[in-house]
């Protein structure tokens, strides 16, 4: 049986005129698809909004107290292991060094001098050779490889920003 | 500024109070949209309360130039979607009504008869709601139940105008046909005063 144009106007809502009507009915009386379909759009216009039971507001004010609640007592724990292990790793580093301390303070203040001043000589011999390695670089690497870290850094920052984007949770269509 | 505004710009401040108003205002659409989801009143009611929290969670994300209506709608479509892909086939029990317990017809009533058909057509029509597409499925509920546009129902779902108007054909025309499969199963109930000789 041909459905149409009768299919489409069920379909798109479409407001009928009195010829319009009569045909859609004669074509009802014969076609059981169709009549389905405007019987479904009927069903589906009567059939009541649910309600939920008497409370809702007052159940949910219950349940947001107790995530505040588990929520609240997340973020203690979590900062209180947090300060914990960082007290016990600062105990564990610092420990030997107060110790020589404690037992030579003259020879343990040179030793850090020294090490202050090595580290600092140690930097600027590396800044240096960082300068001259960027003055002649680009004169012997080719332009083409250039490109290529420059594509893989780009690669590799979209893929960075992807993952966080993918693990740091936001609900879906918030 | 109306008053649904004020009180969610008093939420996005932090009074609880005015929250509070927009969950009594939007809990029967939104737990309208979560039944007609998932078809069961415990998990529905499970389902709005989490979307609210989702809400009041996000609410300094929420953009006031859209309506509050299709954001909360949005996400509580979305939370039901998730939530029936986690449960891929959940079984609507006819045994239970919308409520949640199980509806008798209406002896009160005029024509008991008339509500027992009644009663049968919104589980025949629930249970024919279950067998669409999850987003088909939000959709249709939004089209029919909330009176959404199918611009809102784009926007809710994260979907173009042309895909909505696509997918509600499908899901009517697939509606149409379970209904021509499923049919009415009216089991006329004998009057108190009836006789099966008559």
């Amino acid at each position: 049986m041909d459905h149409r144009p009768f299919e489409d106007w069920l379909l798109e809502d479409k407001a009928l005129t009195a010829d319009e009507k009569r045909l859609l009915n004669t074509h009802l009386r014969d076609c059981p698809s169709c009549t389905s379909l405007a019987e479904v759009d009927l069903a589906l216009k009567s059939v009541r909004v649910v309600e939920p039971a008497a409370g809702f507001a007052e159940r949910f004010r219950v349940r947001l107290e107790a995530r505040k609640r588990i929520l609240r007592q997340r973020n203690f724990w979590g900062f209180f292991v947090l300060v914990a292990c960082a007290l016990n790793l600062l105990a564990l580093v610092a420990w030997p060094l107060i110790e020589h301390l404690v037992h030579a303070p003259v020879d343990a203040l040179t030793a850090w001098l020294s090490s202050i001043l090595s580290f600092w000589a140690s930097l600027q011999a590396l800044l240096h050779a960082g300068e001259v390695l960027f003055k002649v670089m680009p004169s012997f690497v080719p332009a083409y490889i250039w490109m290529m870290v420059l594509f893989a850094a780009g690669g590799w920052s979209l893929l960075w920003i992807f993952s966080l984007m993918k693990f740091t949770k936001f609900p879906r269509g918030v | 500024m109306t008053e649904e505004m004020a009180w969610i710009v008093q939420a996005q401040q932090g009074d609880d109070d005015s929250f509070t108003n927009l969950v009594e205002t939007y809990q029967k659409p939104v737990y309208n949209l979560c039944y007609r989801m998932l078809g069961e009143p415990e998990a529905a009611d499970d389902a709005a309360q989490e979307t609210f929290l989702k809400a009041y969670q996000n609410l300094t994300r929420y953009d006031r130039e859209r309506s509050f209506a299709t954001w909360l709608l949005s996400i509580a479509a979305h939370h039901c979607i998730d939530r029936l892909r986690r449960k891929r086939f959940i079984s609507f029990s006819i045994d239970k009504d919308e409520e949640g317990q199980t509806e008798l017809p209406d002896r009160s009533a005029p024509d008991p008869e008339t509500e027992t058909v009644k009663k049968q057509t919104r589980e025949r029509l629930q249970d024919c709601l279950q067998s669409l597409e999850p987003i088909d499925r939000a959709a249709v509920v939004m089209r029919y139940w909330q009176d959404c546009s199918e611009i809102e129902i784009a926007q809710a779902l994260k979907l173009t105008v042309p895909a909505v108007k696509s997918r509600l054909h499908r899901a009517r025309r697939a509606l149409a046909d379970l209904w021509e499969e499923k049919p009415a199963q009216v089991h006329r109930e004998r009057k108190p005063y009836g006789s099966p000789a008559f």
